[in-house]
């Protein structure tokens, strides 16, 4: 890299930009609201890591859901009395909840590059049926360990000491925190730097190796990139993503059982990336708000027997309709146009 | 993108940043009740796999709607805000704080499924929000009120009570049976088993083999080869409806033909009639299970004045709902009781005194329940219903014969 460009100087400004307005966020909303938003700060992590392997590596995932579950209960074992034992030290409530969220990142990230092993002899839609298996035997699985994930039943979190966040407040930094200001604080901050992360990994030699696969792998095969080595990278990294992401929802559900990560979380986390824009970054936070408010929405509008589906898939394909390249498509074609008006008075 | 753009951009999140936070104040009335109304908030799944259960709400919404229309309580309106959280115990959480925080109710009330309730159990606990009558019969809810004293019984006779039912019945009718027992392997499987153990207590009658089965498991084929293998002469069928019909019909493959008991929970007459394999099925005729509704497809009900009130309810207040489908007659029959609580707390009812009154219910007018149910709990005994009879399938549909059967816990 040579010297920064001035696209980058402006990226960055917009990134701080950004930062600046999410922190500023909570001041002006009621603290319910910002728990809403903790869930989009949430879905957006889960969203960044399966555009790493969707939009920009060409891999589809319907079991991202599986991952996030993964996070989610590595989490909830590590920090409630599940009687786990590692080299001798049993785990009873003495463990933070934050100090489990990289460690969710691990094992997560270590269970993508696993089933990205024997995924790399499928491709398109073999592939999106694999991960599909995946997502539908997830809650078969978590069930069936009993004794360290509670079944059926799952794992409660409330109240745990290990839990940083509780309903009467959160000290951090001197500063009282409502519990839902304190989560959404949390997901954001974390949510930001792994969009950073993101962006640096894509803009570089490993980000161009992951389009060269999606492009064409014989193309990319054939200028030295080595498919086995990125499409399992690919998945683990995306992965490890969703595992953050888990590990944030149990934290902030305070609550992790099977049929808290359903087959439907993986389906609305691949609409979310492609509403957004497959294979960008920018567009992602209007995905991770769809997905977290478009039920609420719909539901509004009619409670009448199976009415809430249906109005959702309507507003689905009215997006596609209208915007095909998802929102990054339409800030690409609006952008142009916004910075021709904007600089024509000089 | 120009700097200048940006510039502009981070100017205005300057501004923005600046704003002062802004705090709630709580006033020191309850929320969610006016002179004019009362607000109760709840889940239910209206989407996905369980969408059946809606109908637990919709029952109830269209019996308050029934009720305002004719004045509401000592003048308050029961205003039922329920949301859909697809049965996803995370959607629970999340749309109970929107209840709670945002819509400011005044009680949960009516939220479906076991788990679901567990999850919210706690939070509303230490908010000290009533969580009245879930719609589950696990037997902890009515068991920990000690530690969870916000948190009502379920509505459902709970689980051990039914098997104690089935016990009970057992010890006295066929004393030297002995018993095989197919059931969930999770609470409700094992509180049902519990119940059953209690029943058959000094009885000669045996469990003689108990196999169970995960809710993730494809068939049940296998358990019921056991349980056959066992010598066993009666059936315990404590599983959701797809395995009590596999059950029904691997036992008939197998000419097997014990007596068989199938919990409510799977009793529907409509899965009745998928079990019988279009009547080629000998193995349901003459089965047995509990029934404390009353169906409102059973001829014998038709000049009821419980079941017309329940048809006319759900035709004026919920136009199009299905009045054969039995889940809306037990929405009507916790929202009766739900209005009979609030009737005694009284004027000026308080989330605490509304809490007392579940404590002390003895309501025995309920006309969506069996003749002769009594709704009742005391300080130290919670289960809100603890009757039920005992019913035969015969031609097709379900007769109901004896008398009520009563549990007490303890």
């Amino acid at each position: 890299m040579g010297r920064p460009t001035s696209r980058t100087v402006s990226l960055g400004a917009l990134f701080l930009a950004g930062c600046a307005v999410v922190y500023a966020l909570p001041a002006f909303i009621s603290s319910f609201r910002a728990q809403q938003f903790a869930y989009v700060g949430i879905y957006l992590i889960a969203l960044i890591g399966l555009n790493i392997l969707t939009g920009y590596t060409g891999q589809i995932s319907l079991g991202h859901g599986a991952f996030m579950a993964i996070g989610g209960y590595t989490t909830g074992i590590l920090i409630s009395d599940q009687g786990l034992q590692i080299a001798g030290h049993t785990f009873s409530n003495d463990v933070k909840d934050l100090w489990t969220i990289p460690i969710a990142a691990v094992v997560a990230g270590a269970a993508g590059f696993l089933f990205g092993l024997p995924a790399l002899r499928l491709s398109g839609l073999y592939l999106a049926l694999a991960t599909f298996a995946v997502a539908v035997s997830a809650p078969a699985v978590f069930k069936k360990f009993e004794t360290f994930t509670g079944g059926g039943t799952g794992i409660n979190l409330f109240g745990i000491k290990g839990l940083t966040g509780s309903i009467s407040g959160v000290h951090v930094f001197g500063h009282k925190l409502d519990f839902y200001d304190w989560l959404y604080y949390l997901s954001w901050t974390i949510a930001l730097v792994l969009l950073a992360a993101a962006w640096l990994l894509l803009r570089g030699r490993i980000g161009r190796a992951f389009r060269a696969v999606r492009d064409s792998e014989t193309a990319a095969a054939s200028s030295g990139v080595s498919l086995a080595t990125y499409k399992t990278l690919a998945f683990a990294v995306s992965a490890a993503y969703a595992g953050v992401a888990g590990a944030l929802y149990a934290i902030a559900n305070t609550y992790v059982n099977p049929d808290t990560f359903p087959i439907t979380l993986s389906i609305f986390l691949l609409v979310g990336v492609v509403v957004g824009g497959l294979g960008t970054l920018s567009g992602l936070v209007v995905g991770a708000v769809l997905v977290q408010f478009l039920p609420l929405w719909s539901q509004e509008i009619s409670k009448s027997p199976g009415a809430p589906a249906v109005v959702y898939g309507v507003i689905l394909i009215a997006i596609m309709l209208a915007l095909p390249g998802g929102v990054a498509g339409l800030l690409r074609r609006v952008l142009p146009l916004a910075r021709r008006l904007y600089t024509r008075p000089r | 993108m120009s700097r200048k753009l940006a510039l502009t951009f981070a100017t205005v999140c300057a501004a923005l940043a600046a704003g002062v936070p802004g705090a709630l104040a709580r006033g020191s009335a309850d929320p969610g009740i006016t002179p004019t109304s009362i607000l109760l908030g709840g889940t239910a799944p209206l989407s996905g796999s369980a969408s059946a259960f809606s109908s637990v709400a919709r029952g109830a919404e269209a019996y308050f709607k029934y009720v305002n229309a004719r004045g509401g309580v000592h003048g308050r309106k029961i205003e039922y805000r329920y949301l859909d959280d697809a049965y996803n115990p995370a959607q629970t959480v999340q749309a109970t704080r929107q209840l709670v925080e945002s819509d400011k109710v005044f009680a949960i009330f009516n939220s479906v499924g076991t788990e679901h309730n567990q999850a919210i159990r706690d939070y509303l606990n230490q908010l000290q929000v009533p969580q009245l009558f879930p719609a589950t019969g696990s037997t902890s809810f009515g068991r920990d009120y000690a530690k969870y004293p916000w948190t009502t019984a379920g509505f459902q006779p709970s689980y051990q009570a039914e098997g104690w039912v089935y016990g009970k019945y057992l010890a006295r009718t066929k004393a030297r049976a002995k018993v095989a027992v197919i059931f969930q392997n999770d609470d409700y499987g094992k509180d049902l088993l519990a119940g059953l153990k209690k029943g058959l207590q000094r009885s000669s009658a045996k469990i003689v083999a108990a196999e169970p089965y995960e809710v993730t498991a494809s068939d049940v084929q296998s358990q019921i080869a056991t349980l056959k293998a066992s010598g066993a002469d009666t059936l315990m069928i404590f599983a959701t409806p797809r395995f009590a019909i596999q059950s029904f019909v691997f036992v008939n493959k197998l000419g097997w033909k014990p007596l068989i008991v199938n919990n409510i929970v799977s009793s529907a007459s409509s899965i009745m009639t998928l079990a019988s394999e279009g009547g080629t099925n000998k193995a349901v005729v003459g089965a047995l299970s509990g029934v404390y509704l009353k169906d409102p497809t059973d001829p014998k009900w038709a000049d009821d004045p419980g079941v017309k009130l329940y048809r006319q309810v759900l035709k004026t207040y919920a136009p199009g709902a299905n009045w054969k489908d039995v889940y809306h007659g037990y929405g009507m029959s916790v929202a009766y009781t739900m209005v009979e609580v609030l009737k005694a707390a009284g004027k000026n009812p308080t989330r605490a005194s509304v809490m007392a009154q579940t404590a002390k219910l003895s309501i025995a007018s309920n006309p969506f329940l069996l003749p002769g149910i009594l709704v009742k709990t005391s300080a130290t005994e919670r289960f809100a219903i603890e009757q039920a009879q005992l019913e035969r399938w015969e031609n097709g549909k379900w007769v109901a014969f004896g008398a009520l059967w009563g549990y007490r816990a303890g």
